[in-house]
């Protein structure tokens, strides 16, 4: 799979991984690797953050998108 | 996690709106059907008006503050305010020992603060027609028998609690309207028997506004209250426990 991205700008890239929202594939350069918080529990308990966070890729369209910018 | 201070800022607030909202449908109850004559000394005003619709009305301004308060402060503390249900968690080991007492202080502040917070909105009619909303064993009824009343009233909300919550196969997201609606049901029809407490903070804030403020001195009924409703919590915990356990036979 080829960046889609560079493919848009004329250049041949290949994709490195594909972005979780819209699989777009995408490079090295085009990823934006986004850590999202986990949390445990709720009613009856006190919600919890959990140590590790939850890593995902995402290409810059949807990272705007999802940011609300 | 919260920090235990916040935590239990939070049980104190929730604590707060349940009293606030709650026992105050019972007071304007009382303040409103004030000068009618009830048809049998089983009735003490609330049921003039509307039969057991008034009880309904009262159970569901304590369901949607409980409602409310599950959904607003859920996240933070637990939302238990209600030290049965506090011990109740404990009592199964799904609640740290060293936060129940920090956790039942806030709870009975809040149900403090609250019946205050009522006599300065509503008056002294609050405290000389209303009682604040304190709840005894209604006429007829004896000490046994309330504590009885009062012990089932809360293993049906701990059991739902359990089930609608605790429970992690239970679907997310409906624990408030499931608890919120069940203490509806239970005052309602047990309302008329003990006040339909269901717990010892609810009837804590009430007894001392009332003792502040020169109204009744109720405290030879709390036991009724307290006995009751832990009661009712352990043994709706424990139970859901054993019925969930796994079997180790075949």
């Amino acid at each position: 799979m080829k960046c889609y991205i560079c493919a848009q700008e004329g250049k041949d890239t290949d994709a490195l991984a594909i972005c979780i929202v819209c699989g777009m594939g995408l490079c090295q350069e085009h990823i934006i690797r986004q850590e999202m918080e986990i949390w445990e529990g709720g009613y009856p308990f006190p919600s919890e953050k959990v140590k590790e966070t939850l890593p995902r890729i995402l290409c810059p369209y949807c990272y705007q998108a999802l940011k609300g910018e | 996690m919260a920090s235990l201070a916040k935590r239990a800022v939070a049980e104190l607030v929730g604590t707060f709106l349940l009293v606030f909202f709650g026992t105050g449908a019972a007071i304007i109850t009382l303040m409103i059907s004030a000068g009618q004559d009830p048809t049998t000394t089983f009735n003490i005003g609330i049921g003039v008006l509307g039969g057991l619709g008034d009880w309904l009305a009262i159970g569901l301004a304590f369901g949607f503050a409980i409602m409310a308060s599950i959904y607003a402060l859920g996240s933070i503390s637990g939302c238990h305010i209600n030290p049965a249900v506090t011990i109740g968690l404990w009592a199964v080991k799904k609640f740290p020992s060293r936060d129940v007492l920090p956790y039942i202080i806030a709870q009975l502040v809040g149900a403090s603060l609250a019946s205050l917070t009522l006599v300065m909105v509503l008056g002294m009619d609050a405290v000389t027609i209303g009682g604040l909303g304190a709840t005894t064993p209604f006429p007829g009824i004896g000490y046994w028998q309330a504590v009885l009343v009062e012990a089932i009233g809360t293993f049906i909300l701990v059991l739902t609690i359990m089930g609608v919550a605790v429970d992690r196969r239970a679907s997310p997201g409906f624990a408030g309207l499931a608890i919120g609606l069940t203490v509806a049901g239970v005052i309602t029809t047990v309302g008329n028997i003990t006040g339909a407490s269901l717990n010892p903070a609810r009837t804590f804030g009430p007894y001392l506004g009332d003792l502040l403020m020169g109204g009744s001195n109720l405290w030879n009924y709390f036991p009724i209250y307290v006995i009751g409703p832990i009661v009712g919590a352990v043994v709706a915990a424990l139970l859901y426990q054993y019925l969930t356990s796994e079997d180790t036979t075949l």
